[in-house]
């Protein structure tokens, strides 16, 4: 259908600058940046145009076709639906965010890109991989960067040592970047291999000798398989995505990275792992999500409450922001868990809308870390007096995670909610509409604290509102937040014509409660 | 994003019509887009909006074009234009339009915009000469804010659907929360913002529940769906928990007299003439589904009562003019929802509309005395009467008008209230409105006698009357406030329903009471030697704050410890059990290292053990 290669573009254009960067001097900073944003701004092209080219009937577009090892199956398969438009789109508005949110990094700076882009270049590749065994590379190339990533570039933050296992905290060095590193990707390792032991479970029992999801897709597993297949995608999944209780790497993760990587991580990584769950576990495998459903929901819920909760408590502005994206994943994951078309609906825009909120948190976060060197919201006070800008960016970012109609988050979170209102458990929205509640608790809470009241005390002196490239992560992501808030039918009409296509397919397979749409 | 229209329909994507030969939509969307521009306008373009003074004369310009446009919308609904609703696609659910946004013009909706925007425009010209001593960047924000609220209020005034009325209500709250919090380095006033946010948005909880269960029940948001069953009552009691916390029922009003925290023109149009009767609004928007509920709308006509008391009991005792007038509010908001729960909707809806005058009259006549004293507190003020002859004349009307002394507006409103009520045989609560009809004569009485004819505290000996852009719309309100009861034939009209004022005993009843409040207040504070207190031993127990200390203990032992432990779970417990997990394969690998000796020896000895445990092995198996 279309003879230049969208997807290639987008997927390996990161990687290619990754490349041309090693073979750039340490020295020439400016290049070195001007390389790396080139190869995001191709990306966000390139994504631009395939959201734009995708005609509205639905279905995978943009097919691009290359064999790797045809004896088992394995091939390069490229194709989006609107899914895979909308998260595409996101990842690369926000690593073209990112990449200039690190424009003030000094330290091994080319390094650091050269990791960032390999790590994007892997996130794409997930989003538009139609086969399952280049996926999970991918997914690997995606997470595997991020030890590195934030085991250097990081920061430590000294824990409290307390609790039934005090004598872990010295042992570990728990808090230490080194400690937070290892433990994300040993996290996500053991995720994956929940994930790999079902992929292999699926091949096997497909036996059609290929990975191609479509092919995989169409065969009907039997229940006994789905049944334990399921789960073990969930889990594997689930963590990368934040779920409870496998969410502890995130915070930590988070409060340790560097600015670029918490903006992409908590952005754009943590919904491959809620991608994952819907896209491999619920639509390939819907008996045994239809079973499994209920857990995948209440645990949901608990994500919800649970992390907006522990997020009240934090003190530390990393932290709190942190928290707020393992209660918004939960959201996702609810809205997965009722298996509605809204529901869904609202699980991928809730995708979308929590990595660009969360996107501008952690540009925000580092404005104010880069400046402060403190990250203890106790600390500060009065900031709207020397960096007026920043407080509005954040009061639209904290509005967003609210859900204030005309930002990004309510259009996501209310259908999310209508979903589970008409989903297996209702309550699940009652619970959905609490953490909404709780989110205007701590987040404007944090919003007073750093930026109102009179001040800035005497030791922050010197701040000042973001300078030169500073203000593009903020405008574009900002602008993103309000567009899709105003506007979502840009979006939705694609995603709800992916959405719709799924389910049909599974109702044709599954128990008929599995897809109970609006009663009449 | 390929295109707006939805995959079955290939037609262009649909712009927001604006048809050339429409009038009443065009007007309708100048006055709800225009402000729109004026705040996009001044949020991108920062040299003007730090300019200040300019951001604000083009801001008011705007809200009176926009009062314009609605009046004119007004008179055409009046002269029989039909009812008119224009919508686009907002979500979609498989292929086809679950929400949509855009306006509905009808009787009610046109009127509420009017008196919107009326109100909104004289705030605004009100607060070019009230805001003039503020920096010029702390100005533009402030019309910035402005301009905003009057794109929300027309938002929720004209929603098509309970939908879009959210969206606008949630958006008020915004700015209400942004306007409270306008002296963000004083801490009072962000904690008073975050509290009104907080507040509010608990109540909102319900509301949203309230449409996921009508889209549940009907896959619309429409507020003339027909319910059945449970859902007949829950519903509307879930909307209606929305609309306590937006128009300040106790127990949820303890946001509002904190509210005041913003600069006083604010508190004029937002916390007591548009935002905070948005609830009301929904009661009558909504009625057909509330309609449906007799217990739920018996429900309201108590809570309405009792707030109606207790505020106005409150009001008493308070020594800051504003919270006097904001504890007044929240009383004449229970006369609204007591006259609805009572199925009076024309009586609830033109007590808002008269309210609306009156009482936004009464916090711009506040706003010149603070202005001209430079303090709060009803005691700093004293001989305003003397100084500010005009002002006083007419925060003097607008206290007759909230009172109901006959003629003035407050009267009609209040007395079409009371006599409804009373035909439908509500006794207890008629009694319980009549004796807050008589507090709230005493609490004005007690602040004008105070503030505008006590002996003039230090300072306020040389107060100035107010600059012409203050007394030109606090003259015009002073004007409604006299002659806006004399509207409700007109308000009739736009329901299709009779409306004709008679003298009836509750109404000389309660004009009876008014005046003894009055006469009472005069001899209570005019003399010093009439030392009686008709609160008594109630005053402490008032000031106390029985209600926020309720809601405060809530959150001090209640949310932040049960938050406190959660965290502390998180992080010492299962956190701790993962890291638990690590300790455990640190701990068996260094067992297993031990085998790892580096000595030959050992080494050797392990292969002969093998050998002979494979030759045990075959020798066994064969």
């Amino acid at each position: 259908m279309n003879s230049f290669p969208w997807l290639s573009m987008i997927v390996f254009a990161p990687l290619v600058a990754a490349v041309v960067l090693l073979a750039i001097p340490t020295k020439s900073r400016t290049t070195t940046r001007i390389v790396a944003i080139t190869s995001t701004l191709v990306s966000l092209v390139g994504s631009l145009r395939v959201a734009i080219g995708y005609l509205p009937g639905g279905g995978y577009q943009f097919r691009e076709h290359y064999p790797i090892i045809e004896s088992i199956g394995i091939n390069l398969d490229l194709g989006v639906d609107g899914w895979g438009i909308s998260l595409l789109l996101l990842t690369s508005i926000i690593i073209f965010a990112g990449a200039f949110a690190s424009w003030t990094l000094t330290q091994r700076d080319k390094e650091f890109y050269v990791l960032l882009l390999a790590l994007v270049c892997g996130v794409f590749g997930v989003f538009v991989s139609l086969d399952l065994f280049v996926f999970f590379l991918f997914y690997e190339i995606a997470v595997l960067p991020m030890y590195l990533l934030i085991g250097v570039w990081g920061s430590t933050k000294k824990v409290a040592e307390a609790g039934p296992f005090r004598f872990l905290f010295r042992l570990l060095d728990i808090g230490g970047k080194e400690y937070a590193a290892i433990k994300l990707t040993l996290m996500l390792l053991t995720g994956s291999a929940f994930i790999l032991v079902g992929i292999l479970a699926m091949y096997d029992s497909a036996g059609a000798h290929s990975f191609s999801i479509e092919t995989l897709g169409r065969a009907t597993y039997p229940r006994s398989l789905q049944m334990w297949v399921f789960p073990a995608l969930w889990l594997g999944f689930g963590t990368l995505a934040g779920v409870f209780p496998f969410h502890t790497w995130s915070p930590d993760g988070h409060a340790s990275a560097p600015t670029a990587v918490s903006m992409l991580h908590a952005g754009v990584l943590m919904k491959l792992g809620a991608f994952g769950v819907m896209r491999i576990g619920m639509v390939m495998l819907p008996q045994g999500a239809a079973s499994w459903a209920w857990v995948v929901g209440c645990v949901a819920v608990v994500n919800i409450v649970y992390g907006a909760l522990a997020a009240m408590r934090q003190t530390d502005l990393k932290y709190i922001v942190a928290y707020s994206s393992v209660s918004h994943m939960g959201v996702v994951m609810l809205g997965a868990a009722t298996m509605t078309v809204e529901g869904w609906n609202g699980a991928i825009y809730q995708m979308v809308a929590h990595g660009l909120m969360t996107g501008l948190f952690f540009a925000l976060v580092g404005l104010i870390y880069g400046q402060t060197h403190d990250r203890e919201v106790g600390n500060m006070g009065g900031f709207a007096k020397s960096m007026p800008a920043v407080a509005v960016f954040f009061t639209i970012a904290s509005l967003s995670s609210l859900g204030m109609p005309g930002l990004a988050g309510f259009v996501a979170e209310f259908q999310v909610f209508l979903g589970a209102w008409n989903g297996p458990m209702p309550w699940w929205a009652l619970a959905g509409v609490l953490g909404a509640w709780l989110t205007a608790v701590y987040v404007l809470r944090a919003a007073r604290r750093i930026f109102w009241g009179a001040g800035p005390p005497a030791r922050f002196t010197n701040l000042s509102d973001p300078v030169g490239t500073e203000w593009v992560a903020l405008v574009v992501l900002t602008a993103c937040l309000i567009l899709f808030g105003v506007a979502p039918r840009l979006i939705l009409d694609d995603i709800d014509t992916t959405t719709v296509g799924y389910l049909d397919t599974i109702s044709q397979t599954a128990p008929p409660q599995a897809s109970a749409g609006v009663r009449p | 994003m390929t295109s707006t229209t939805s995959s079955a329909d290939a037609s262009p994507p649909p712009i927001f019509p604006l048809h050339a030969d429409h009038l009443v939509l065009n007007l309708a969307l100048i006055a709800l887009l225009l402000p729109l521009a004026c705040f996009v306008l001044l949020a991108l373009v920062w040299p003007l909006r730090r300019a200040g003074r300019l951001a604000g004369w083009l801001s008011a310009t705007v809200a009176v074009i926009s009062f314009g446009a609605s009046a004119r919308l007004l008179m055409l609904v009046v002269g029989g234009e039909a009812p008119l609703t224009e919508t686009v696609g907002w979500l979609v659910r498989d292929g086809k339009v679950i929400a949509s946004m855009g306006v509905h013009i009808d009787g009610i909706s046109a009127s509420m915009l009017a008196v919107v925007t009326l109100v909104a425009a004289c705030v605004q010209v009100y607060s070019l000469g009230y805001m003039a001593e503020d920096s010029l960047p702390a100005q533009g924000r402030y019309f910035t804010y402005h301009s905003l609220f009057i794109t929300a209020m027309g938002g929720l005034v004209l929603a098509p659907n309970l939908l879009q009325l959210f969206a606008g209500w949630e958006l008020v709250g915004l700015c209400s929360y942004l306007l409270i919090g306008f002296y963000w380095a004083k801490p009072s006033a962000g904690q008073a913002a975050v509290k009104a946010f907080w507040v509010t948005k608990f109540a909102d909880m319900g509301l949203i529940v309230g449409l996921l269960a009508l889209y549940g029940a009907t896959g619309t948001f429409a507020w003339d769906a027909h319910l059945v069953g449970i859902w007949a009552t829950a519903v509307p009691a879930l909307l209606f928990m929305g609309v306590m916390g937006k128009s300040a029922q106790v127990p949820l009003h303890i946001w509002l007299p904190d509210a005041m925290e913003g600069p006083t023109p604010v508190s004029a149009l937002l916390h007591a003439a548009t935002m905070v009767a948005a609830g009301v609004y929904l009661i009558v928007r909504a009625y057909p589904l509330f309609e449906l509920a007799p217990s739920l709308l018996l429900a309201m006509t108590w809570i309405g009562a009792s707030t109606a008391l207790i505020a106005a009991a409150t009001a008493i005792v308070q020594d800051d003019i504003k919270k006097v007038l904001a504890y007044s509010t929240c009383s004449q908001l229970g006369y609204m929802i007591a006259a609805l729960g009572s199925g009076q909707i024309m009586g609830g809806y033109f007590h808002l509309t008269t309210h609306a005058f009156f009482k936004s009259l009464l916090f711009l006549g506040a706003g010149a005395a603070i202005h001209a004293v430079h303090s709060n507190d009803i005691h700093d003020m004293g001989g305003l009467w003397k100084t500010t002859r005009i002002s006083a004349l007419l925060f003097i009307t607008g206290s007759l008008a909230l009172v109901g002394v006959p003629i003035f507006a407050g009267f009609f409103s209040k007395d079409l209230i009371l006599e409804e009520m009373l035909e439908a045989g509500q006794y207890v609560p008629v009694a319980m409105l009549v004796l807050g009809a008589g507090l709230t004569a005493f609490y004005m009485t007690r602040v004008i006698v105070i503030a505008y004819f006590g002996d003039a505290a230090e300072g306020a000996e040389h107060a100035h009357e107010a600059p012409w852009t203050m007394l030109l719309p606090m003259g015009a309100l002073g004007l409604l406030a006299v002659g806006a009861g004399f509207g409700g034939d007109l308000l009739a009209t736009l329901w299709g329903q009779q409306y004709h004022f008679g003298m009836t005993p509750i109404g000389i009843t309660t004009s009876v009471i008014g005046l003894g409040g009055i006469a009472l207040g005069i001899m209570r504070y005019g003399t010093s030697t009439w030392t009686a207190d008709l609160l008594g031993g109630l005053r402490g127990f008032i000031l106390s704050g029985p209600v926020d200390r309720f809601w405060d203990s809530a959150w001090r032992q209640g949310l932040l410890p049960f938050a406190q432990v959660v965290g502390w779970f998180d992080r010492y417990i299962v956190d701790g059990l993962i890291n638990m997990v690590a300790w455990l394969f640190i701990f068996l690998a260094d067992r297993i290292k031990r085998f790892q000796t580096g000595r030959a020896q050992d080494y050797v000895f392990a292969v002969v053990l093998g050998v002979v445990a494979f030759i045990a092995y075959g020798m066994v198996g064969a």
